[in-house]
């Protein structure tokens, strides 16, 4: 008896399915983040679900879910597994996101996901010790090509880390051969460049505002198209001459196969939120590189980084 | 450092974290004066709940856990003669024959001011101490903290326990635990059978907490009594007042202190020991010491306030260095993981509002301890030893569970509790220490990553490892620190022979 009066409630819903499609969201989205709470990732999905929350309207509610390990995978592929009705999206963080496919070691690829928008790009940066004898991007990569391998680089990174593949794009831009030391995380690698036990280091450019600033590091090029709004007398690989790009991109997105419209509302709900001027200056305060990209740019950007890390993954494999 | 210690008051202060304290102070009273569960117990279950809180809310829960818990010991070993925790031990001498005397509440009294009096210098201690170690923390590099890696690993042999096969096997599995996952240089996944959920490696709160949590509730369920303890043992009544004959314990209260801090300090050392060390300090040093263990109310003040300078001094090289010296102090250093801070001297920079708000929290929960440890505390917790064990031991792993499961939000996890856990109960039974595994589990892997770093950054030349000064002091204390139990064991043979 009762479990007829479900059904028939069941079918009922869904011969109202259709026009219901138009009052998105009619229930709680989940948002899943690949890394553990706390985290940069993660401080970044609590605060935009929340301005997404106020600009999707009609009550909606956005649940973080963290499902962190395996450097992302885990949460990545229950992204590209889950229902497409937009009722499940996630963080992703190209080109660690990108490059698990691209090694082949990802159950997914970048077809199983529809891009909403990209919310940062941070850009890589070089940065050596206050007291280094290299003062240029160009005298240390004079200086690595006169001593092949023997000069460490420490990145905050892991092995298929963008960090790491800015090292290798670099060896190959400028015929280098600088040595990867992996640090694992930023704090160490920060510690171990001011103490002057690693001469050189890379890491993402919101992570070293404060010590370029205080001047107890110096950074030596920006790997961007363009100078940081928070450093602009920092310059970038470009103006002096190497061609290097490594950008780490936190975006949202949705399992393929998401209804268009669906990806429409979330995707206005996104730009709104990025526009909010209370959610504007919070972003500002904590220095975060905000830059929206609608879903047709994200998506180029992401089939970008794939083309180039699979053209790195050919000639030097990270892993 | 008055400057982070003046930035950091504020948050401490702020009513959520003050009441995060007062909650892991009463939660710790109440877990210390469970017989079977110790603070180690209670921060395993602890550690999972606080998963997304705030880091301060967090820690301050851990420190009011830590200073009440040691305390809470203290009650049934006065009223009961069971020691609630093994650091308790020492107090049930005195403090049961003061409790045959009529005089539970006096005896209760002073347990309970003498303990807030070695926390509370303890805290100063590891304030004043801490950040001073860290002045030298540029100094360490790569190889300098491989090599303080390897003087932790070192300093295991002082947790072997009382079997001393038994607890390096203990070791030697946490060691093999902490190889498995990705490595950090080269992207192989080493013991991960495939599944992605290992990727990472054990995560360190499901293994703190089944490891900790699960083999006394397991024991409880094993005797599964229906009756907790008569009422009739709890009767309380007031007499006397120790702050009135301060002049008394005064002397016993700075010796005590002092040897509470140190051994704290001393990786490896702490727990039970310094209680021990402080009571038979105090014999020896009294004019009558026949009436120790006869109900002398100096013994329960030794041992107290030795076993409370322990608690935050332990925490000095493990907060300054990245060492957890005694088995909470690795739990407590697994929480402060799970909170995205990593133990070890850029601790200090990178995290000073937190880890200068940790140590005041220490501070604070020692003062709480006085208010709400006090005797009305005392008898409202007494009363938790009236539950029986049917109703908390499922209370408790309901928590565990819940806690657990929100870390990943993964069903496996549960799962993996479950089997660890029972493991754990099984090497329980068999004698074997926990706290090796958790001091291989969290050394092992930097002690590896460090030395491939360490021998990246100089192209592979071994000798770059002791080319520093730091890295030769760390070397020789380590050759020390390994030695003297060799000298122990060969005078001892002579003495023998």
């Amino acid at each position: 008896m009762k479990r007829s009066n479900i059904l028939f409630g069941l079918a009922l819903a869904m011969s109202f399915g259709q026009p219901a499609l138009a009052e998105f969201p009619e229930k709680p989205i989940e948002m899943i983040v690949a890394f553990a709470p706390g985290g940069g990732t993660d401080v970044a999905a609590r605060s935009i679900a929340m301005f997404m929350e106020k600009h999707l309207g009609n009550g909606a509610s956005i649940a973080v879910i963290n499902k962190p390990g395996a450097g992302g995978e885990i949460g990545w592929t229950a992204l590209s597994t889950a229902e497409p009705d937009g009722y499940t999206i996630g963080m992703i963080n190209p080109p660690s996101f990108v490059a698990l496919a691209v090694e082949g070691k990802a159950k997914y690829t970048m077809d199983d996901f529809q891009p909403i928008g990209n919310i940062v790009l941070d850009p890589g940066i070089l940065v050596v010790g206050k007291d280094s004898p290299y003062e240029s991007l160009g005298a240390l990569v004079e200086a690595s090509k006169a001593a092949p391998g023997a000069i460490v680089v420490g990145t905050s990174g892991a092995a298929g880390s963008s960090e790491h593949i800015g090292i290798l794009n670099l060896n190959r831009a400028a015929g280098t051969s600088f040595t990867p030391a992996f640090f694992g995380s930023t704090a160490p690698v920060r510690q171990a460049l001011l103490g002057g036990h690693v001469p050189v280091a890379t890491m993402n450019l919101s992570e070293a505002l404060p010590l370029v600033r205080s001047g107890d590091i110096r950074l030596l090029g920006v790997m961007s198209t363009e100078r940081s709004p928070y450093l602009p007398d920092a310059p970038t690989f470009k103006e002096q001459g190497y061609d290097l790009i490594v950008t780490a991109s936190r975006g949202l997105a949705a399992p393929a196969g998401t209804p268009p419209e669906v990806v429409e509302k979330l995707q206005a709900a996104l730009k709104a939120a990025m526009e909010d001027p209370e959610y504007l200056k919070a972003a500002e305060e904590a220095e975060i590189p905000l830059a929206y990209l609608d879903a047709p740019a994200y998506r180029t950007l992401i089939d970008q980084i794939t083309g180039e890390l699979a053209e790195t993954w050919k000639v030097t494999p990270w892993r | 450092m008055i400057d982070a210690l003046l930035s950091a008051l504020p948050h401490v202060l702020a009513p959520a974290n003050l009441f995060a304290v007062l909650l892991g102070t009463v939660a710790g009273l109440l877990v210390g004066a469970l017989p079977g569960l110790t603070v180690t117990t209670g921060l395993a279950v602890l550690i999972p709940l606080t998963f997304g809180m705030d880091p301060l809310f967090a820690l301050g829960m851990m420190a009011g856990m830590y200073n009440g818990g040691s305390y809470g010991g203290a009650i049934p070993a006065i009223l009961l003669r069971v020691p609630g925790t093994p650091a308790s031990v020492a107090t049930l001498l005195d403090g049961y024959e003061m409790t045959k005397q009529g005089k539970a509440a006096y005896a209760l009294q002073v347990a309970v001011v003498s303990g807030v009096i070695g926390s509370a210098l303890s805290a100063v201690a590891l304030i004043v101490f801490a950040p001073s170690l860290v002045k030298v923390s540029l100094m360490f590099g790569p190889a300098e903290y491989f090599w303080v890696a390897l003087l932790g690993l070192a300093t295991v042999a002082s947790l072997l326990g009382d079997d001393f096969v038994k607890g390096l096997i203990a070791a030697v599995i946490g060691l093999l635990i902490g190889t498995m996952g990705t490595d950090l240089a080269t992207g192989t996944e080493r013991y991960t059978f495939g599944r992605l959920e290992f990727a990472d490696g054990l995560d360190i709160v499901v293994l703190l907490t089944a490891l900790f949590a699960v083999p006394p509730v397991i024991r409880m369920i094993e005797t599964a009594s229906h009756q907790g303890m008569s009422k009739d043992l709890l009767k309380l009544r007031k007499e006397g007042s120790v702050l009135r004959d301060w002049r008394r314990y005064l002397p016993v209260w700075s010796r005590s202190s002092v040897i509470g801090i140190i051994i704290g300090i001393l990786p490896g050392a702490g727990g039970s020991m310094s209680c021990y060390l402080a009571y038979n300090d105090a014999k020896r040093r009294s004019p009558n010491p026949e009436s120790f263990g006869k109900g002398n109310p100096e013994g329960v003040a030794a041992s107290e306030c030795g076993n409370g300078a322990d608690n935050a001094a332990s925490l000095i090289p493990a907060l300054s260095l990245g060492i957890p010296g005694s088995g909470v102090a690795a739990v407590i250093l697994g929480g402060l993981l799970v909170h995205g801070l990593r133990p070890g001297p850029q601790l200090f920079s990178d995290h000073p509002d937190v880890v200068y708000g940790f140590m005041l929290q220490m501070l604070l929960s020692a003062g709480l301890l006085m208010l709400v440890g006090g005797l009305a505390a005392t008898r409202i917790f007494g009363q938790a030893l009236r539950l029986p064990h049917v109703v908390l031991a499922p209370l408790i792993l309901l928590f565990v569970a819940i806690g657990v499961y929100a870390v990943n939000n993964a069903m496996f996890d549960l799962y993996l509790l479950l089997g660890i856990g029972v493991f754990a109960y099984v090497m329980d039974q068999l004698d074997y220490p926990s706290a090796p595994i958790i001091l291989g589990v969290i050394l092992g892997p930097i002690a590896e990553s460090q030395l491939s770093l360490a021998l990246t950054i100089s192209g592979g030349n071994p000798l770059a490892l002791v080319s520093s000064p730091m890295s030769m002091i760390i070397v020789a204390l380590t050759l020390f620190i390994l030695c003297v139990p060799l000298w122990g064991m060969w005078k001892g043979r002579r003495s023998a022979a």
